[in-house]
């Protein structure tokens, strides 16, 4: 079953020549974490698996998703902004700041479509706030957005410093609606989480590699700050901006979803999430630099990781022992993916 | 291309007058906001700027500030030579973890915790684990070219999971007069932890501003391919700033958590590389490398504790510290952005051009 789930991203990524010399060289970062996915399953396969249960079924490719759902939502964004050589640290504060605006609008009576509504415009705010520093006032990404990362913060501390819960039966609704395919171990779930997940990566991969907006996205992290872009008469401008906007819009899904799987809003959710949407993205290959990069490695890099947190926990190991493995084997993939693709000069 | 339009730009400045000369500098927004901080303070609560002399110490809020604003001011003067070489060190939160939890747990161990001795050996271990781990840093950015955003990231994670290795999880408490006085004694009426500060930043001054070093570095951040061109080591600098800031890390480490002498490994430093990096951006540092202000990094470490002070003052939760912070942080790189100059010269221009009836274009002449 896994080879059905792995394969086609695999085949997309690694590109049509058989032979492998003729790899076209931007897919092989790619490639690495696919074959580390497929090696990682097959680990757990061996070391994991009970005379009557194997440890690859549908079940955990449906955990994998469903625990992870967010974090491809995030990534997706992250990818664009790192893409142009920017990053976004604001995300998992945007993510606790949608989750209580959800839980006091709930509360207060504001109908679901327009709640789920205003929750994607905080993301969008959030992330023209840091598009406008960046592009107009030539502010650091990584400043901008942390500054927008703690401004974020500060607003879920004023709302709430303790956790609302969400009690709208349509949002319930929303979150147990789901269809369930298979029985026992063979069991997929499909719920509202997933199917947002697959149009925000779809919708991703079109737009990065379809549009002429995707192709911009790439012009601006050629190293040379958009110069060339510019001069093509491409739109810089509206790209650099529309990049956090379009990552402050997913953090504003990620946060729905998040507020759905917890049915609540709490004003530490998500410290640290930031990390963990760069994590997968850098392991998906895309450069910090910018201009190299594909969504659908993002979305491997979200498996690999999610993965390595299902082997550790099964493991049974201390919390302290998750933190140093997960930072080892951060360590080893960027390791890789060295070995695997020769980087671009930093110059 | 930036830093030449910055000259160009400073040059037209330079024939205005001392006011636009003042603004310009890179100091001026960051003691704008400070002072207009500490005003407001002094206006909510009447007798805060006061500092009183008894006992042979200094006391009063602001000692207090200074006394809080040593621990970001040692993560900030190492992050910012990280920082002038055009990287970044997100580790140094999980460094300070790991420094105290060290020292403490060896303290601990120890039969004599209360000797002098021993605590120079428990500050020794934590400050030489610091440095291992910086030149750790150091080799994954130069040795192994990883990009220092993530190479330092993974130090970040797995740290904290080694502080609570070290202290099993538990939160380590010993008694020990001589390292609680390296957090909260004092040497001449002066807090430890300013003089600690203090001394660090006269030492980096004289390291980088009375040697080359400083204007190698400032070199490696503008262009590193030219730099090296140039005959400029620039494996050995980068490699030493991620040491530097390593061992300052630990230094504030166990600057933080002496005064409690109680190691948290999982929240002492949480989040404070960020607070460090705000700290060397509000004194005017660029993120993108090159030339690097540790004069303005420590205007920056006083901003953002008087931040958390002013909170506090205004009665509000102290939750909301960094809903401040990031208005602080915003307002100033705004001030300092180029095109904020542009607007501010042109409008002033303009005024005077309206006032006085003198062409614009002479003006600028």
């Amino acid at each position: 079953m896994s080879r059905v789930d792995t394969e086609p991203l695999a085949a997309s990524s690694a590109a049509r020549p058989r032979r492998l010399p003729r790899i076209d060289r931007r897919f092989l970062p790619v490639l690495g974490a696919s074959v580390v996915l497929v090696l990682m399953l097959l680990i757990g396969q061996l070391r994991y698996s009970t005379p009557h249960r194997g440890f690859i079924s549908l079940r955990l490719f449906s955990n994998l998703v469903a625990d992870n759902s967010y974090l491809l939502v995030l990534a997706v964004g992250m990818t664009f902004v790192i893409l142009t050589g920017g990053i976004d640290l604001s995300v998992g504060a945007v993510v606790a700041l949608v989750g209580l605006v959800i839980a006091v609008l709930l509360t207060a009576g504001v109908p679901l479509p327009v709640v789920l509504l205003i929750a994607l415009l905080v993301g969008a705010v959030c992330g023209t706030l840091i598009g406008i520093m960046v592009h107009y006032f030539d502010v650091q990404p990584f400043i901008a957005s942390l500054a927008v990362m703690f401004l974020a913060r500060g607003l879920c501390n004023i709302i709430s410093v303790q956790s609302l819960s969400i009690t709208d039966p349509g949002f319930g609704r929303l979150a147990s609606w789901g269809i369930k395919l298979g029985t026992g171990s063979d069991v997929f779930r499909i719920n509202a989480s997933l199917i947002i997940a697959v149009i925000v990566i779809v919708a991703g991969f079109l737009i990065l590699h379809y549009t002429r907006v995707g192709r911009t996205v790439y012009a601006l992290g050629s190293g040379d700050d958009g110069l060339a872009a510019g001069l093509m008469g491409l739109p810089v401008g509206f790209t650099r901006v529309g990049v956090y906007v379009l990552s402050g819009v997913c953090a504003g899904i990620a946060g729905i979803m998040f507020a759905l799987y917890t049915k609540s809003g709490f004003n530490l959710t998500g410290i640290g999430m930031e990390l963990d949407a760069i994590a997968p993205v850098a392991i998906g290959g895309t450069l910090l630099i910018g201009g190299s990069g594909f969504v659908l490695g993002s979305v491997v890099g979200v498996f690999v990781y999610g993965l390595l947190q299902v082997i550790i926990a099964r493991e049974g190991l201390d919390s302290w022992w998750t933190k140093v493995l997960i930072g080892v084997f951060l360590l080893i993939f960027v390791l890789l993916q060295r070995v695997v693709s020769a980087r671009r000069s930093k110059g | 291309m930036p830093h030449d339009a910055q000259s160009q730009s400073r040059e037209v400045v330079d024939r205005q007058n001392i006011l636009v000369r003042a603004t310009s500098h890179h100091m001026f927004w960051p003691i704008v906001a400070l002072v207009v901080l500490l005003v407001l303070c002094q206006v909510m609560s009447p007798g805060f700027l006061a500092v009183t002399f008894t006992d042979g110490h200094f006391f009063g809020q602001l000692v207090d500030i200074l006394r809080t604003a040593a621990t970001p001011a040692l993560l900030g003067l190492g992050m910012a030579l990280v920082i002038a070489t055009g990287g970044v060190d997100l580790s140094v939160g999980a460094v300070m973890a790991i420094s105290l939890s060290l020292s403490l747990t060896f303290l601990r161990g120890s039969s004599s915790p209360d000797s002098v001795g021993t605590v120079a050996v428990a500050v020794l271990l934590g400050l030489v684990v610091a440095l291992v781990i910086g030149a750790f840093n150091g080799f994954l950015v130069v040795g192994l070219k990883i990009q220092p955003f993530i190479a330092t990231m993974i130090l970040m994670v797995a740290g904290r999971g080694i502080a609570m290795l070290v202290t099993k999880a538990q939160i380590t408490t010993v008694t020990s007069p001589p390292f609680k006085w390296l957090g909260s004694g004092f040497v001449l009426g002066i807090p430890t932890p300013v003089i600690i500060a203090l001394v660090v930043f006269v030492a980096l001054t004289v390291l980088t501003r009375w040697t080359a070093f400083g204007m190698l570095l400032e070199s490696v951040g503008i262009n590193a391919e030219a730099s090296r061109l140039a005959g400029v080591p620039s494996r050995t600098l980068v490699w030493s700033t991620y040491i530097i800031c390593g061992l300052l890390a630990g230094l504030a480490g166990i600057v933080y958590g002496a005064p409690t002498m109680a190691a948290d490994a999982n929240n002492i430093g949480l989040m404070k590389e960020m607070d460090a990096i705000m700290c060397v951006v509000l004194g005017g540092t660029r993120m993108s490398g090159g030339k690097f202000y540790l004069s303005g990094t420590l205007v920056g470490a006083v901003i953002l504790t008087t931040i958390e002070r002013a909170v506090i003052v205004f009665h509000l939760p102290s939750q909301t510290a960094p809903l401040f912070k990031a208005i602080v942080v915003i307002a100033v790189v705004v001030a300092q952005s180029s095109r904020f100059r542009d607007w501010a010269q042109e409008r002033r221009l303009r005024r005077q051009a309206g006032s006085d009836s003198i062409p614009a274009e002479k003006v600028i002449v």
